[in-house]
């Protein structure tokens, strides 16, 4: 294990700085409420900022289902100083890129921008913080966009919308089960009304996060990010926080189909907790073990060992208030429901006997997830959101800095305990996966498939 | 608060197009052995190493189909006791085996202290000849299973269509919209595939990260076997001419059924990056469809919201490909968007672009060339593209300041020839 010590001295620069805001790092917050960030990075060409909203659309109520995604395409709009398209001009200009995304948990507003543009950035994203000219005319026509890329990414893609329905009859009326995008009768009731309720709500300092990564100078840019941010009114609210994923309750079994090719997917899922659990870092590194590396327990045991499905694995995703890890196994449409799951439950108790997860495992997973952290080094973007999310999900932005220190913490013990805990003793969540339609002679090959293939 | 207008695109541009300079590119080349030469980009900001080896062949040549190289290539990591994988897991490797349209190559990552023993990982994958059988089978299934989800995909049912339109069956170009050959499970051929393939001249071992060039050149010196001085026919790329636009159709309804929109890809043949219009094009495509307020982008999304998206796909390159403007709308608004769709093409070959917009495209790709530049593996990757190619070093950067440099006649007078609505063919995917 290569200590801390030798990482190379620009990261441990930033960690120690984030106690320094005289260096190469300040963290801050204005009067106003808004919290900022701003690291230098003078190996960067370019500069990356985020401006994180503190909303998702698990935080919508029943009146602005599918506002947070709404919001987000609404704030490309003018305001009374800089009209419609401005702030994509600008990035236009000097080779920039700029977007948003709408999660869960936040939206973040996101600007790459070669160093001449970055202080205009600033300012346009103050402005369209607390002007955005709301009217009637726009938000009908966003309606009309956000409705067309819902039935993009939705309806007409079948494993997407095997995902959007999973995720409703899975999670019933958690806040996560429905998706960011909203639902067309979602979007269709949103009022003018309700959007600017919303946006005065929300959208305001005291809910926010602006992280600044790049060749700038940390003071100068503070004093920038004040003279532009300062002026806005100390007001905005933070969502509670939504119900934790680990202490919901789940139905035991939920079976779906769709038009997929001809297979079937048997699925066993375990909630994981919040991001900013204890185990949060041995739970990244246990899991590392189990689906990051090129052989996947799950897979050499029912797929190459036994041999009894064409493919299988373990899945992971993270949100602000909980995660999930599936188990999975794929097989051609022959194999019964019970047997399949029989299979897999069969696969967990091996994992039990960890057989999979040594010392040298655990070193290795570790090794590699500190890569992934070190490599972070030559993306401001990346770094940017780090930071972002830290503060945001764990409600400490220094774990951005120090995530590889605390991965190379966690003991073999402590991994196997945590996999113990949240994945070999729970109840599994279960689901099956159908094609709607199997063609006979499908089937047939199915039926003689195990027969040959030995 | 806000510098706007036309005035700041001139005045940024210079500063843009010192700022471009490709002096900032530090890479060295070497010959390692006859027929494999060595390349390093060397930075020294995390102690990380990526790998790229890249070999003489890929999908697109005659020889390389007929061996099967492409599942050669990719079996050899496949063992059928797991071993060469689990040796990749105890180094923390990130590894990929690849084979591209005119070469195939191994792409690893690693701290830079596991890098030795990572690059003894690589020649046991090249000397591996046992491979697993029940990953071949499982590969074919793969493939079948693909194939099918493919055929539920909007966008792969368009570009298959665009290309069929354009490409004769047997060109290479169509090779990946069409479905899959079988698999070869013959394991013996497929290993004297993979020997054939990785012994080709003209290889390239490419180090980005934490080296210097004393350690990149004795790391490479033993990497691969000798280079094979034996011909093999078949190694050009096998491309068929494209079919002139006047033996094409004017248009072509596609079906898919359940589909909630209308998709539509407006198309026709792409020029190559050689051409002599090419930087003119560069200009046209950003205005016409390359960004969020584009010409396509304007008429089709801000003013009458009539999509999520309208974009010009290029898909053309060293050679000409597919070319298209593309959107999606709802099923009742689809004919409206169709002649929109249209009407944008026929005014912009018409009249053309304005200096404005010309001086904002200029802006924009000869700045955005700085996202090129963020890590030590993005210039290995260019670099070696630009090699495989047979391009001058700092290509993409001299294609962005030629286009940069073209005046607003230069561009129009390139408009009037391309985007002639006669020369392209409408596609409507609907349900």
């Amino acid at each position: 294990m290569r200590p801390l010590a030798a990482v190379p001295p620009l990261v441990l620069a930033v960690a120690a700085a984030a106690a320094d805001p005289a260096g190469g790092y300040v963290s801050t917050t204005l009067p106003n409420g808004l919290r900022v960030s701003i690291l230098r990075d003078p190996a960067h060409p370019i500069v990356a900022t985020q401006l994180w909203v503190h909303v998702g659309s698990a935080n919508e109520e029943p009146e602005t289902r599918g506002f947070a995604h709404l919001f987000e395409h609404l704030m490309f709009g003018g305001t009374a100083e800089n009209p419609s398209r401005s702030y994509w001009d600008l990035h236009e200009r000097h080779g920039g890129a700029n977007n948003a995304f709408t999660s869960f948990d936040e939206t973040v507003y996101v600007s790459e921008i070669p160093p001449a543009g970055f202080e205009e950035v600033l300012a346009l994203e103050a402005d369209r913080m607390v002007n955005l000219a709301l009217n009637r005319e726009d938000l009908d026509n966003e309606k009309r966009i956000v409705t067309e890329e819902l039935r993009l990414r939705t309806e007409n893609d079948p494993m997407s919308r095997l995902f959007t329905l999973a995720l409703r009859r899975i999670l019933g009326d958690h806040p996560y089960s429905l998706s960011p995008t909203g639902t067309k009768e979602d979007i269709a009731a949103a009022t003018l009304e309700h959007a600017r309720e919303f946006y005065a709500r929300y959208y305001r300092p005291r809910n926010g996060h602006l992280v600044i990564v790049g060749p700038v100078d940390p003071a100068a840019t503070l004093a920038v990010v004040t003279r532009e941010f300062g002026p806005l009114p100390a007001d905005g609210v933070t969502p509670a926080d939504v119900p934790a994923l680990d202490g919901w309750t789940f139905p035991p079994e939920t079976e779906l189909e769709e038009d997929l090719p001809p297979i079937e997917v048997a699925i066993l899922g375990f909630p994981l907790p919040p991001a900013d659990a204890p185990d949060h870092f041995a739970l990244r590194v246990v899991l590392e073990c189990l689906a990051g590396g090129e052989r996947d327990p799950i897979e050499d045991h029912l797929v190459r060992e036994r041999r009894k499905a064409l493919f299988a694995g373990a899945e992971t995703f993270a949100l602000r208030r909980g995660g999930g890890v599936v188990l999975f196994s794929v097989s051609l449409p022959y194999r019964r429901k019970a047997t399949a799951f029989r299979l897999l439950d069969e696969t967990r108790r091996h994992l039990a006997s960890f057989e999979w997860l040594d010392e040298a495992r655990l070193a290795a997973a570790k090794r590699k997830l500190e890569a992934g952290e070190l490599r972070q080094a030559y993306w401001a973007g990346s770094r940017a959101y780090a930071v972002g999310r830290a503060a945001w999900w764990q409600g400490d932005e220094r774990l951005a800095f120090d995530a590889a220190e605390r991965i190379s913490q966690v003991s073999l013990g402590e991994a196997r305990s945590t996999f113990t805990k949240y994945v070999l003793e729970p109840e599994p969540i279960r689901l099956y996966l159908r094609a709607e339609h199997v063609p006979l002679f499908v089937r047939l090959f199915g039926w003689l498939y195990p027969l040959v293939h030995r | 608060m806000i510098r706007r207008g036309r005035d700041a695109c001139a005045r940024l541009l210079p500063l843009v197009l010192a700022l471009a300079s490709p002096a900032a590119w530090p890479v060295e080349e070497w010959e390692v052995s006859a027929g494999t030469t060595g390349v390093l980009v060397e930075d020294h900001r995390v102690p990380l190493v990526d790998v790229r080896v890249e070999f003489a062949a890929g999908t697109w040549m005659p020889w390389f189909r007929e061996a099967h190289a492409e599942e050669a290539f990719e079996i050899q990591l496949h063992d059928s006791a797991g071993r060469l994988r689990r040796r990749a897991d105890e180094l923390a490797l990130s590894i990929d085996l690849d084979a591209g349209a005119r070469s195939s190559e191994i792409r690893l990552s690693c701290r830079k202290d596991d890098l030795r023993a990572a690059l003894g990982l690589v020649r046991e994958v090249l000397a591996n000849r046992d491979f697993d059988r029940g990953e071949i089978s499982r590969r074919k299934a793969g493939r079948r299973i693909g194939w099918k989800a493919s055929l539920k995909e909007p966008g792969f049912v368009l570009d298959q269509a665009m290309a069929r339109q354009l490409f004769e069956r047997a060109d290479p170009r169509r090779e990946p919209l069409e479905k899959p050959r079988p698999v070869l499970a013959d394991a013996e051929r497929l290993a004297a595939a993979r020997d054939a393939l990785v012994r080709l001249p003209g290889r390239v071992i490419g180090f980005a990260g934490d080296l210097t060039l004393e350690e990149a050149r004795s790391l490479a010196s033993d990497l691969l076997p000798p280079a094979s001085d034996a011909a093999l026919a078949g190694l050009e790329p096998a491309l068929g001419p494209i079919t002139p636009a006047a033996a094409r159709p004017t248009g072509q309804a596609l079906r898919l059924p359940r589909l909630t929109q209308a998709y539509f890809a407006y198309g026709r043949e792409s020029l190559s990056f050689h051409e002599a219009d090419y930087p003119a094009s560069m200009i046209a495509d950003h205005v016409l469809g390359g960004h969020f307020n584009s010409r396509l982008m304007v008429a089709l999304r801000h003013e009458g919201g009539e999509t999520y998206g309208a974009a010009v796909e290029n898909g053309g390159g060293h050679e000409p490909g597919p070319y298209a403007l593309t959107t999606f709308t709802r099923l009742e608004n689809a004919t409206a968007t169709e002649q929109k769709l249209r009407a944008v093409l026929a005014r912009f070959h018409a009249e053309g672009i304005t200096e404005g917009e010309r001086a904002a495209a200029a802006g924009s790709l000869v700045g955005s060339r700085s996202f090129a530049r963020q890590s030590p593996g993005q210039l290995l990757g260019e670099y070696l593209w630009e090699r495989r190619l047979g391009l001058p070093h700092g290509f993409k950067d001299d294609l962005s300041r030629s286009a940069a440099s073209l005046g607003l006649d230069d561009v129009n007078a390139f408009i009037a020839r391309f985007y002639d609505p006669a020369l392209f063919t409408m596609l409507r995917l609907a349900p």
